[in-house]
C-alpha cells in the first residue's frame, strides 16, 4: 500500500528542543516536552519525532554555502537561531547566517530536508533561506522586546534581527547565542550591504557576468524579441501591419540623439529626421503598437517646461504644432491625446498605496496577523491598492475603446514617457493583442515597452539605495493588473499566475540584466566601459532565460495547460492545437447550453469558446461593430430603464457622463455581454467585487493562509489529469488508422501523484507544512506521563510502516 | 372594461388524477368567454405548465431583459407564482416547475415598475400605479432579478393588468399563514429505476440503516417520540445510547428546553460521538434519577465529554437576519455602494464574518472529534438552528461520504429537516419576526468549503445554488414546515393515529401516500436532466474518496483519563467542569444562561495563538485522512458571487470550473468516438471516466 508515502528522506531533520536552549523572557515555552511533528509528505501521516539535545552533533555538521560564480563571502555568524513561524508554536533551527555580496543566506542544519524531491519547484539561484541584497526591504532589530528599524551605524546590537523582504517574506533571526563579535560583524555587514547607497558598477551583476563568461549565451529556444536591433522593430511593425504609416529609425544609434531613448524606435513615416534630435527626443510621437484597424498607440514624452524663456516656449509650441499637423493629416486617423501626468494616478499615489498594502502581508507573528484579520476588507480598501489597479485597468479600457471602436489614434503623454506610459500601453496591448498573452509575446512586450521604453528599474526598485522617494512599484502594479486579467480569463493566457509571481521575484535577482538598468543606454554604456577594461564583452543574462532559475520540470508550472493556441488559418492543419474540438461541436453546444439558466450559460459558453472553433474573428471587423444590433442596444429610445439602471453604477465608474463616456460604458457592457473570444479583445471586469488580491504572491509566505489540499492547485491538478487523458485518447484516435499503439502522453508536471497540495502551490511547498489546526498540546499540566505519549507516537509510526 | 379589470382569470381544471399532467396542454384551459383577440397567444403551451389548482390571474407579452439573450415571451401571474414563459418554450412534462423562469410569490422581495425615467416601487395593492409600466423589475429574495419589458413600450393595457395582479397576488399571499404546498403527484415517474433515494428519515428503518452505516454500535433508535409527545419539533425517531431505556429518555428529555434532549448526530469511527441537545430547562427541578439519566445520556459511555456552547462566538439570529438584509441591499444592481467602497461595504454587512466564525468553530470541533477522538455535545438553547449548522459542517469536514451528492442531501435531511429546523419561520415565509436565514448561512459555508477544496466534493456550486433557490419554492414540504410533526401531518403519514398506538408498528403508513410524497430532493421537478447533470462537480477526485482510506481501520487513540472528566469548550479554550448538569449542588454557571461564561479578556481571539487548555493525555493525534481544515482568514472567505450577484448587470465569470466540465465533455466525446471505432477498449478507460450519460442514467 502506497509504499512511497513512508519513504524517508536520506537525512532526517534535526530539530531542537527550544525550551532547553532558551530561557529568556520572550520565549514562554511550556514545560511539557516539546514535540515537533513535521509532515514529511503532504497528506500523509508520517510523523517524525526528533528530540535532540546533543548540541555537538549540530556544530559538527558541515553545511556548505553555495556560491555563485563571482560571489564572495563577506561575513558570517554561527549559532544563529532562525525562527520558523508555525502558528502558535514557535520553533527554531540553528545555523549559520552568512552575508555575501549577492545575498544573505541562512544555512540551516535541516537544509537536507529540502533536498528531497518534494521541492521540485526550486529556484536554482535563490534558495529557500536566501535573500538577495536587493530583495531586503526593511531590517528591524529587537532590543529588549522593542522593535526598531535598523540603519546606519549601530551603537548597540540587537538580540533579534527581523528582515522584511520585498517579496514579502519575513525572517526572524535570534542572535542571542551568537558570539558578540560575530553579531557585530554580521549585523553591520547586512545593514551596510543592503542599505548603503551603491554604485552601479558595484552591482553583483557585473562580477557575476565577469565570472560566468562561459555560461551558454541564450537559450536558442527562447524567442523573446529583445528590440535591440532595427530588425526586431521592423518585425514588430510587420506583425501588427503598422509598416504602412510608421517606420523604424536608427537615428539614435550609439545614443547620439538621446540617452533616454532606445537605439532604434518607430515614428510616423513623414516625420523629418531632424525633428527627432531637436529636443532630445522630447515631443516626438513614438509608436507603441498598431491595432488591426490601422489605429496606433503612440507615446510622447512632454517637452521640458521652461516658463521664463518665451522664445523657447514659442519654439516648442510651433514644433509641436508641426508634429501634430503631421500626425493629424491623412492617412493618419484623428489623434486623441491622453495626458497621463494629469487626471490620472501619480507615482506618489502608487507608492503610498503599496507601502500600506504590503504591510498587510508583512506579518511578524501570527498574533499580529489575527489582529488585522478581523478588519481585513476595510484595511485592504484603505490601502487603495486595489482601487489603483482598477483605475489602471479602466484607463486601459478607455484607450482600448478609442482604438477599437472609435478608430482614433491615441497618444499617451507623460513627462518622461517611462512610467505610466509603459504601464498603460502594455496593458492595452495585453488586452488587445492576443500575441501578448503568449509567454514569448508577453516577454517581448515587457522588453519593448519597459526595457526599451526606458522604465528606470534601477530607481523604481531602488536597487542602488540612492533615493527612497524614487522607489515606486510601477512594474509590480503592471504585473498585478495582468494578474487580474489572468485570474478573470485563465484560458486566454499562455502563462500562469505562477509565472507572474516568479517574474516579480526576479526583479530583485541581480544576475539578470533585465531589471537592473535605467535605460538601454545605461546598459550598453556600462557594458562598453567594462569592455574596455576587460577586453571581453560582458555576457549579461536576461531574465527571460528561465532555465537559469528553474529546471525544465519546474518551468512547466509557468505554462498554462488550459491555454489553446490560436487556430491556424489553414483548417486542415490542426497539429498545432493542443486539443481539437470534434466536428459539429458548435451545434451540440448551443443546444445544450440553451437549457441552462442564462447565468449558467454565460460561464459555460465562455468555456465553450475555449475550443478552437471561435465564433468571432481575431478582432471585430469595423463594419460589423457599427451594424451589430448590440451596439445600438442602449440607443433605443424606449430603453430608459437600462440607462436608469446602469446610470448610477457606471457614473460611479466613470466620473463624467459626456458622450465619450457613454461610448465607453456601451463598449464595456456590450463586450461583457458577449461570449469571450480568448483570441480576440479581452476586457477585464472592473467592478468592486472583481478586483482581487493576488493571493499567490502576497499570501504565500503566511502559513496561516494555506489550505491543505485545497485551492486552485486542486482544480488545476484535476485539469491536468483530464488534459492528459484527452491527449491520450486523441492520440489513440489519431493512431487508429495506422494501427499503431497509442503513445502514452508524458505525465504533466509535478502535480501528479501528490495527494494533497496546498492552496498556495507551488510556493507553499517551500514552507514547512503547517501542522496547525491540530490543537496545540501545551499549557496544560500533564496528567498522563510522558512515556505514555512517546509510546503512542511509536505506535503510530509503526502503523505507518505496515 | 379592460382598463380596470385585473385580467382574465383562467380556471385550470385540477388534474390531480391525470397521470400525464401538463402534457395535454390545450385541454386544461377553460376559456372563460370574452377573450380579446390577442389572448389567442395564450394558448396551450402557456397554460400547459399550470399546476393543479393554479389560476392564471393576468398575463402580458413582454421581453425578458438583462440576461443574454433577450427573450420574447409572456409574463404570467398566477396565484402561486410569477412566471415568464418564453416564446416557443415548452414546459417539459417532467419538470413542471422551472428554476429559471419561475418566481414564487413568497420569493418576490421588491417590485418596481418603470416608465420613462420614473421608477416606482410597488408595495401594497392600495398604492395606485399612475402609469402603464414599460418595464417591470422583480427582485427575488434569492438574489435573482427578473426584468421584463413590455411590448409596444408599455402602451399595452395588459402590462398594467399583470403588474397590478402581481402586486395583489403577493399581498394576498403574504397574508396566508400556512402554505398549502403544491400538491404534486408524480405517479408517472418510474420510481423503481431511480438511484438510491435520499432517506427522508421518516421511518425507523431509515434511522436504523443510517445508524448501521455510521457503525454506531453503542446506539439504538428510540421510538419514544413516535407520536410526537416528547416534542413536536423532534423527529419521530432518533438515536440514544443503547443502554438507556426509553423511560430514562423520557425522564431526561423533560429537563431540556422544548424537550430536546441529547441525541446522537454522528458517530466517528474512531469511537467518539457528536451529540446535540437543547439547553437545560432551568426551571425544572430534577430528582436524582433524572440527573443520572441526563448525565448518562450526555456522556453516552464516554469518559471525557466536551460540552460546546453553540451560540458562543456565533452570531445571534437577529445578527444573521440583519447581515442577510444588508447583503441583499449591497448586491442589488443599483446598490448604493461605490466601487471603491465595495470592500468595506461588504465587510460592513458582516455576513462574511459570520460565515467565517461558523467555519472556525466547525473546524475546531471537527479536530476535537476526529483527531482528538473526544465526544462533543453541541448545546444550543433551541437546538434547532446553529446546532444543525455546526453539526452538518463538522460532518462535511470530517466525513468524505458526506461530501457526496447523496451524502450531503441525507445530511441536510437529517440535521436540518428531520431535526426540526424551523424553515418556514427562518426563511420568512410566514412573515413572522424570527426570520433568520441560518440555512442560507450554512449553504454559504458549504460554498466556501467547495471553493477551498474543489476536488473534495461530489456536488457542484450549481447544486448549492439549486438548494439555495429551492428554499423558497413552494413545491414540496421539505422546506415549508417548521417541525417534522407539521410536515408529517400535511404529508398524511399518520392519518390514523390508532396505528401508532401499536407498539410494534414500524411500517410506513399507507405506502402509496408516502411514495407520492415529494421532497426537495426530487430535483427533476424543477431541473431538467442536463441541469441535474451539472450538479456533479467534474473536478471531484474520487481518489480522495472514503474507500481507499477507510477510517474504520484507524485504531482508537482513546486513553482512559480520569473518570468522567467534563470539559467546556468556549471561546476557543477548554475549561474543566465539575459537573455536567447545572442543577446538582448549587446553581452553577451553566444554569445562568446559555451563554455560560463571561467573555474572557483575551487580546487575540485567535485559536491559533491560544492555549486550548487541552489535557495532555489527549495526545497529539495525527489529522485523520479525509479531514478538511478550512481556511477562515479574511482573504480566504469569499463572496458567493454566482449566487448573490446574479441580479447585477455584469455577468459573473466562473473560475476554471466550467473549463473542467468542458474537458469532461471532450473526454466523453472522444471515448464515444473510440468506442465506435474500436470494438474493444481497454477496461480501465471505461471505469475511470465518468461519462455524462452514465451519470445521467444513474441520477434518473
Amino acid at each position: 500500500m502506497r509504499a512511497w508515502l513512508w519513504d524517508r528522506p536520506p537525512h532526517t531533520p534535526v530539530l531542537f528542543k527550544i525550551s532547553d536552549l532558551l530561557a529568556g523572557p520572550i520565549f514562554a515555552f511550556p514545560e511539557v516536552p516539546w514535540v515537533d511533528h513535521t509532515f514529511e509528505k503532504m497528506g500523509t501521516l508520517n510523523m517524525n519525532l526528533e528530540i535532540h539535545t546533543n548540541e555537538k552533533e549540530v556544530t559538527e555538521k558541515e553545511v556548505t554555502l553555495h556560491l555563485l560564480p563571482g560571489e564572495q563571502l563577506l561575513c558570517e555568524a554561527s549559532t544563529v537561531l532562525k525562527y520558523v513561524q508555525e502558528d502558535s508554536c514557535q520553533r527554531g533551527i540553528y545555523g549559520k547566517l552568512v552575508c555575501t555580496d549577492f545575498k544573505i543566506a541562512f544555512l540551516g542544519d535541516d537544509d537536507s530536508a529540502l533536498d528531497n524531491d518534494e521541492t521540485q519547484f526550486k529556484n536554482k539561484v535563490i534558495g529557500e533561506n536566501d535573500i538577495t541584497l536587493h530583495c531586503v526591504d526593511q531590517i528591524y532589530g529587537v532590543f529588549d522586546e522593542k522593535k526598531k528599524t535598523l540603519f546606519g551605524q549601530l551603537k548597540k546590537y540587537p538580540e533579534k534581527l527581523i528582515i522584511h523582504c520585498k517579496d514579502l517574506r519575513v525572517f526572524h533571526f535570534c542572535l542571542r547565542y551568537t558570539k558578540e563579535e560575530e553579531v557585530k560583524r554580521i549585523v553591520s555587514g547586512i545593514i551596510h550591504h543592503t542599505q548603503a547607497p551603491k554604485l552601479l558598477k558595484r552591482l553583483f551583476l557585473f562580477s557575476y557576468a565577469a565570472a560566468a563568461q562561459n555560461h551558454a549565451a541564450t537559450d536558442p529556444r527562447n524567442h523573446t524579441v529583445m528590440f535591440d536591433t532595427l530588425k526586431d522593430w521592423c518585425w514588430e511593425l510587420e506583425r501588427t501591419k503598422g509598416s504602412v504609416k510608421y517606420k523604424a529609425v536608427s537615428v539614435n544609434e550609439g545614443y547620439k540623439v538621446c540617452e533616454r531613448l532606445p537605439a532604434y524606435f518607430v515614428v510616423p513615416t513623414p516625420l523629418p529626421e531632424e525633428d527627432l534630435s531637436r529636443f532630445q527626443g522630447h515631443g516626438i510621437p513614438l509608436w507603441c503598437w498598431s491595432c488591426h484597424n490601422g489605429c496606433a498607440l503612440l507615446k510622447m514624452s512632454a517637452l521640458p517646461k521652461k516658463e521664463q524663456d518665451d522664445g523657447l516656449s514659442q519654439m516648442q509650441k510651433s514644433f509641436l504644432d508641426g508634429i501634430y499637423k503631421t500626425i493629424h493629416r491623412p492617412p493618419y486617423e484623428i489623434v486623441k491625446t491622453e495626458d497621463l501626468s494629469s487626471n490620472f494616478l501619480s507615482l506618489q499615489d502608487i507608492q503610498t498605496a503599496y507601502s500600506k498594502f504590503k504591510q498587510l502581508f508583512l506579518i511578524d507573528n501570527s498574533t499580529e496577523f489575527w489582529d488585522t484579520d478581523i478588519k481585513w476588507f476595510s484595511l485592504l480598501e484603505s490601502s487603495s491598492w486595489l482601487d489603483i489597479i482598477r483605475r489602471c485597468l479602466k484607463k486601459a479600457i478607455e484607450i482600448t475603446e478609442c482604438l477599437e471602436a472609435q478608430n482614433v489614434n491615441v497618444l499617451l503623454l507623460e513627462e518622461n514617457a517611462s512610467d505610466l506610459c509603459c504601464l498603460v500601453s502594455s496593458l492595452v496591448q495585453v488586452m488587445m493583442d492576443p500575441h501578448c498573452r503568449t509567454r514569448i509575446g508577453f516577454q517581448s512586450l515587457v522588453q519593448k515597452e519597459w526595457i526599451m521604453g526606458g522604465h528606470s528599474f534601477l530607481d523604481r526598485c531602488n536597487h542602488l539605495r540612492q533615493s527612497d522617494k524614487e522607489e515606486v512599484p510601477v512594474f509590480l502594479l503592471f504585473l498585478d493588473c495582468v494578474w487580474q486579467l489572468v485570474h478573470q480569463h485563465p484560458p486566454a493566457f499562455d502563462f500562469t499566475e505562477t509565472y507572474l509571481t516568479v517574474l516579480s521575484d526576479s526583479l530583485y535577482i541581480p544576475i539578470f540584466s533585465t531589471f537592473f538598468f535605467n535605460s538601454p543606454h545605461q546598459k550598453d554604456n556600462v557594458g562598453r566601459e567594462s569592455q574596455d577594461t576587460q577586453s571581453k564583452p560582458l555576457n549579461l543574462l536576461t531574465v527571460w532565460d528561465w532555465s537559469v532559475q528553474f529546471e525544465p520540470k519546474a518551468q512547466m508550472l509557468l505554462k498554462n495547460p488550459l491555454y489553446v493556441e490560436k487556430p491556424k488559418l489553414d483548417k486542415g492543419q490542426r497539429k498545432g492545437m493542443r486539443f481539437k474540438g470534434p466536428q459539429g461541436r458548435g451545434g451540440r453546444f448551443s443546444s445544450w447550453f440553451s437549457l441552462f439558466p442564462a447565468s449558467w450559460t454565460r460561464t459555460a459558453l465562455s468555456s465553450g469558446t475555449a475550443w478552437p472553433e471561435h465564433q468571432r474573428q481575431l478582432s471585430l471587423p469595423l463594419t460589423q461593430s457599427k451594424s451589430s444590433p448590440k451596439r445600438g442596444f442602449f440607443r433605443e429610445e424606449t430603453d430608459h430603464l437600462i440607462k436608469n439602471l446602469l446610470g448610477k453604477r457606471i457614473s460611479k465608474l466613470i466620473n463624467s457622463s459626456d458622450e465619450l463616456h457613454d461610448n465607453l460604458r456601451e463598449f464595456y457592457d456590450s463586450w461583457h455581454s458577449k461570449p469571450t473570444d480568448y483570441h480576440g479583445l479581452l476586457l477585464p471586469h472592473i467592478e468592486g467585487p472583481e478586483i482581487k488580491v493576488w493571493a499567490q504572491r502576497y499570501l504565500r509566505w503566511i502559513p496561516e493562509a494555506q489550505i491543505l489540499g485545497g485551492g486552485r492547485a486542486a482544480t488545476v491538478s484535476k485539469l491536468l489529469e483530464m488534459m492528459e487523458e484527452v491527449e491520450r485518447l486523441q492520440e489513440k484516435i489519431d493512431a487508429r488508422p495506422h494501427g499503431q499503439g497509442a503513445l502514452l502522453a508524458e505525465a504533466p508536471l509535478l502535480l501528479r501523484g501528490s495527494a494533497r497540495l496546498s492552496a498556495l502551490f507551488p510556493f507553499a511547498l517551500l514552507q514547512r507544512h503547517p501542522s496547525k489546526p491540530v490543537l496545540p498540546t501545551s499549557g496544560w499540566k500533564a496528567l498522563g506521563d510522558e512515556e505514555d505519549l512517546a509510546k503512542r507516537e511509536d505506535e503510530f509510526v509503526d502503523l505507518g510502516d505496515v | 372594461m379592460w382598463w380596470g379589470g385585473r385580467g382574465q382569470s383562467f380556471n385550470i381544471a385540477p388534474q390531480k388524477e391525470e397521470p400525464e399532467m401538463g402534457h395535454s396542454g390545450p385541454k386544461c384551459v377553460q376559456r372563460t368567454g370574452m377573450l380579446e383577440p390577442r389572448s389567442q397567444q395564450l394558448d396551450g403551451h402557456v397554460a400547459s405548465g399550470c399546476l393543479p389548482g393554479e389560476q392564471i390571474l393576468a398575463w402580458a407579452p413582454g421581453v425578458r431583459k438583462g440576461l443574454e439573450p433577450e427573450l420574447p415571451g409572456t409574463l404570467i401571474c398566477t396565484n402561486l407564482r410569477v412566471t415568464f414563459q418564453p416564446c416557443g418554450w415548452q414546459r417539459s412534462q417532467e419538470t413542471p416547475l422551472s428554476s429559471e423562469y419561475d418566481f414564487a410569490l413568497v420569493n418576490i422581495g421588491r417590485l418596481e415598475a418603470v416608465s420613462g425615467l420614473s421608477r416606482v416601487q410597488l408595495l401594497r395593492p392600495g398604492s395606485p400605479l399612475k402609469f402603464i409600466p414599460e418595464e417591470i423589475l422583480i427582485h427575488g429574495r434569492d438574489f435573482r432579478l427578473l426584468r421584463v419589458a413590455f411590448e409596444a413600450g408599455g402602451l399595452e393595457p395588459q402590462a398594467f393588468q399583470v403588474t397590478m395582479a402581481i402586486v395583489q397576488a403577493r399581498a394576498q399571499n403574504s397574508q396566508v399563514q400556512q402554505y398549502a404546498g403544491i400538491p404534486l403527484s408524480k405517479a408517472g415517474q418510474n420510481t423503481g429505476s431511480r438511484k438510491p433515494p435520499v432517506p427522508l428519515l421518516e421511518t425507523s428503518e431509515d434511522w436504523e440503516a443510517e445508524r448501521k452505516k455510521q457503525g454506531a454500535r453503542g446506539w439504538r433508535v428510540s421510538t419514544i417520540n413516535e407520536r410526537f409527545d416528547i416534542a413536536t419539533s423532534l423527529p419521530r425517531y432518533f438515536w440514544v445510547p443503547k443502554r438507556t431505556l426509553d423511560s430514562e429518555v423520557r425522564r431526561a428529555f423533560g429537563h431540556f428546553h422544548q424537550g430536546r434532549g441529547p441525541r446522537l448526530s454522528w458517530h466517528h469511527p474512531g469511537g467518539s460521538d457528536l451529540l446535540r441537545c437543547g439547553g437545560f430547562y432551568t426551571a425544572s427541578d430534577p430528582n436524582k434519577e433524572d440527573i443520572r439519566a441526563v448525565e448518562s445520556m450526555l456522556q453516552a459511555g464516554h469518559s471525557d465529554v466536551v460540552l460546546v456552547d453553540t451560540v458562543d462566538e456565533l452570531p445571534s439570529l437577529a445578527d444573521v437576519q440583519l447581515a442577510h438584509l444588508r447583503l441583499r441591499a449591497l448586491c442589488l444592481p443599483d446598490s448604493p455602494a461605490a466601487e471603491e467602497k465595495w470592500l468595506s461595504a461588504l465587510e460592513g454587512t458582516r455576513w462574511l464574518d459570520y460565515v467565517r466564525s461558523c467555519l472556525r468553530k466547525a473546524s475546531d470541533i471537527s479536530v476535537l472529534v476526529t483527531s482528538r477522538v473526544r465526544s462533543v455535545v453541541l448545546q444550543e438553547r433551541g437546538d434547532r438552528d446553529f446546532n444543525g449548522l455546526l453539526s452538518s459542517l463538522v460532518q462535511l469536514l470530517s466525513v468524505p461520504e458526506a461530501r457526496t451528492l447523496l451524502g450531503f442531501q441525507s445530511l441536510v435531511q437529517r440535521e436540518w429537516v428531520a431535526a426540526g429546523h424551523p424553515f418556514l419561520t427562518r426563511l420568512g415565509v410566514t412573515g413572522a419576526s424570527e426570520e433568520a436565514p441560518v440555512f442560507l448561512l450554512f449553504l454559504d459555508c458549504v460554498w466556501q468549503l467547495l471553493q477551498q477544496f474543489p476536488a473534495e466534493f461530489e456536488f457542484s456550486e450549481f447544486f448549492l445554488l439549486a438548494l439555495h433557490d429551492s428554499a423558497r419554492v413552494p413545491d414540496t414540504l421539505t422546506f415549508l414546515r417548521d417541525t417534522p410533526w407539521e410536515r408529517g401531518k400535511q404529508g398524511g403519514q399518520f392519518n390514523s393515529y390508532t396505528q401508532i398506538y401499536n407498539p410494534g408498528y414500524c411500517q410506513p403508513p399507507a405506502g402509496n401516500s408516502v411514495n407520492s410524497q415529494l421532497s426537495v430532493w426530487d430535483w427533476d421537478l424543477r431541473y431538467n436532466s442536463e441541469q441535474i447533470l451539472q450538479f456533479h462537480n467534474p473536478g471531484y477526485d474520487p481518489e480522495h474518496c472514503p474507500d481507499s482510506w477507510l477510517p474504520r481501520q484507524q485504531p482508537s487513540f482513546m486513553v482512559p483519563g480520569p473518570p468522567s472528566s467534563v470539559w467546556l469548550f468556549s471561546r476557543g479554550a477548554l475549561t474543566p467542569l465539575n459537573q455536567l448538569c447545572p442543577w446538582r449542588d448549587n446553581p452553577s454557571l451553566l444554569a445562568v444562561s446559555s451563554r455560560w461564561l463571561p467573555r474572557a479578556a483575551i487580546s487575540s481571539e485567535s485559536l491559533a495563538d491560544q492555549e486550548w487548555g487541552l489535557p495532555s493525555h489527549w495526545g497529539a493525534c495525527p489529522l485523520p485522512p479525509g479531514l478538511l481544515l478550512p481556511g477562515y482568514l479574511g482573504p480566504q472567505i469569499r463572496l458567493w458571487r454566482r449566487c448573490y450577484l446574479r441580479g447585477r448587470p455584469e455577468v459573473q465569470k466562473g473560475l476554471s470550473a466550467p473549463t473542467i466540465s468542458g474537458l469532461q465533455d471532450e473526454l466523453s466525446h472522444l471515448q464515444e468516438l473510440l468506442r465506435k471505432w474500436t470494438p474493444r477498449i481497454s477496461p480501465e478507460d471505461h471505469s475511470k471516466k465518468r461519462d455524462p450519460n452514465t451519470i445521467l442514467s444513474q441520477s434518473r
